[in-house]
């Protein structure tokens, strides 16, 4: 098994009409043992910007808190939060960093942008952006999320429709990986017109073998 | 000068043999020998020499046409040429290639099995999950597999071999009934499997199975395993999730339960393994070998049962990163 199935982590993040939606699994192991089932992956950069960390847990710990250092400063100077598009700049710029011996970790970034427009990218271990317009997969079981986000993804999906897929396309997909799974987590962002911004977050119920 | 000579000599040999130093074992001494007592710095010469000549002998092995020199290379090409081909990457040690190609077949054994004899006689269980690396290939395999009315076998390491040896080996059992007009003994079907298996030692069959079955002299059970090894014995469990099995089986076991209890235990025991280990998982099946044969007890999944044994409650978050509250 490969270092980046030492863990094991499923990643999936969706972008719908104004809104995003990023969901992970919520198993710790250490190869096929299970050591925790409720592992946070997806975390905060500020209200409108979250990244999910897949791979070795280590890492993905690690760049976490890199990452909020670096963001905290950044508002110190700007005062303001960063954009999306720019945070993904800078975590590959990370990533390229260590490149001879690099954080085995891959993330998935997920935020509203300018105008309210969702914004979703995802990266390997290296830092090579791929920007998607629908759907972003990462971990040990992205080619089964693949699959079920291909299959099950309509564009422009209001945000109870889009939490419902999101949570589908994990759910089915983790049941077909051994390293993944123990539960679901899910967090939905939309921008609705009242208020601010609104985050929904929910853990879900799934099979726990 | 001695020696010069004989090198000279070595190597205009060399392309018109080229042929059968391919086949030459490499410590054989070459045609000439001097018979003359040398000295011991001579003979140091002599043996280094020959390392050398033993390096050239595994060259030609390399490849035909680059062993040839090139005069001779273009004519050779065109008659003898054999099709030479690069051995693909990775192959360069070929041994080490084979043992990584068998590892690879070997299914490390991912699945949880048990079994236990009581006073009312044998408890056979299993969980139903098949996994190749990481990948769930079937959440729906039946491992514990029907060998006669009164017996059966678990399978756990590489399904193919388990189905085949099993099946084989309820036809050698109904073939000693019709040889013996009485019923094999667990003791003598184990044994046959252990036979059989060991004859095929080394050869990359991946089998631990338990055979459990009620014969004449009561509850038998047996673990016969691919390395040959056959122990009798009263509690066992088998596979990769076998240590979580172990430690809920062993705390649960007494001798004196009824059926119900261990029929429960063992339940318990396979979905505490599915639950911590990552290769076990789908449906518990659990069987009751009893004076009158095997019957199914119940077949419940896994997932199911883990909500039936703890109910969704709120928890308190355990691990979370906040932000240092601001000063």
């Amino acid at each position: 098994m490969s270092i980046f199935e030492y863990n094991g982590s499923a990643l999936v993040a969706m972008v719908g009409k104004n809104c995003f939606a990023i969901a992970s699994d919520r198993r710790l192991g250490v190869q096929l043992q299970t050591v925790a089932t409720d592992f946070q992956r997806v975390f905060k950069i500020h209200d409108r910007l979250y990244i999910g960390l897949s791979g070795l847990a280590t890492d993905a710990q690690t760049m976490y808190q890199k990452l909020v250092f670096r963001h905290k400063l950044y508002q110190l100077r700007e005062e303001r939060d960063m954009k999306p598009q720019t945070f993904a700049s800078l975590v590959s710029a990370l990533l390229y960093e260590k490149r001879f011996g690099p954080f085995f970790c891959q993330p998935v970034i997920a935020g509203l942008g300018d105008n309210d427009e969702p914004f979703i990218c995802t990266m390997d271990c290296l830092g090579a952006k791929e920007l998607a317009k629908d759907f972003v997969v990462s971990g040990t079981a992205s080619e089964s999320l693949y699959g079920a986000c291909e299959s099950m993804y309509k564009p422009d999906m209001e945000p109870e429709e889009l939490f419902e897929t999101i949570s589908q396309a994990l759910l089915s997909s983790v049941d077909r990986d051994c390293l993944s799974g123990w539960g679901g987590y899910v967090l939905l962002v939309y921008a609705a017109l009242l208020t601010p911004t609104e985050v929904q977050e929910k853990i879900l119920k799934g099979r726990m073998d | 000068m001695l020696l010069l000579l004989f090198r000279l000599s070595f190597l205009s040999f060399f392309p018109s043999l080229s042929l059968s130093q391919h086949f030459a074992p490499t410590g054989t001494k070459p045609h000439h020998r001097i018979s003359v007592s040398l000295n011991f710095k001579q003979r140091k010469q002599r043996e280094e020499k020959r390392r050398m000549m033993m390096k050239l002998d595994t060259s030609g092995l390399e490849s035909f046409s680059a062993a040839v020199p090139s005069a001779m290379a273009a004519a050779e090409d065109q008659l003898f040429a054999p099709p030479s081909f690069d051995l693909p990457a990775g192959c360069a040690d070929f041994d080490k290639f084979q043992m990584e190609a068998k590892q690879t077949l070997k299914h490390a054994k991912g699945t949880t099995t048990l079994a236990f004899i009581f006073n009312q006689g044998v408890i056979v269980a299993a969980d139903s999950r098949a996994s190749m690396g990481g990948y769930i290939s079937s959440q729906s395999v039946k491992k514990i597999i029907e060998i006669n009315p009164y017996m059966l076998g678990t399978m756990a390491g590489g399904a193919a071999d388990c189905q085949f040896w099993h099946r084989n080996l309820g036809i050698k059992c109904r073939l000693h009934e019709l040889a013996n007009k009485r019923r094999i003994s667990v003791t003598g079907a184990s044994k046959l499997l252990a036979n059989i298996l060991y004859s095929y030692r080394g050869m990359g069959l991946s089998i631990g199975t338990m055979i459990a079955g009620w014969d004449e002299k009561g509850p038998g059970l047996y673990y016969v395993d691919s390395e040959g090894g056959r122990l009798k014995g009263n509690r066992f469990s088998v596979g990769s999730g076998s240590p979580y099995a172990y430690g809920v089986l062993d705390n649960g076991y007494r001798p004196d339960m009824t059926v119900d209890e261990a029929h429960e235990l063992a339940r318990r025991a396979i979905y505490h393994a599915t639950f911590r280990d990552g290769a076990s998982g789908g449906v518990v099946s659990v069987y009751h070998v009893g004076p009158n044969g095997w019957k199914k007890l119940s077949g419940d999944d896994v997932s199911e049962l883990h909500y039936k044994y703890y109910p969704v409650q709120p928890t308190p978050v355990e691990h979370e990163m906040v932000d240092a509250p601001p000063a």
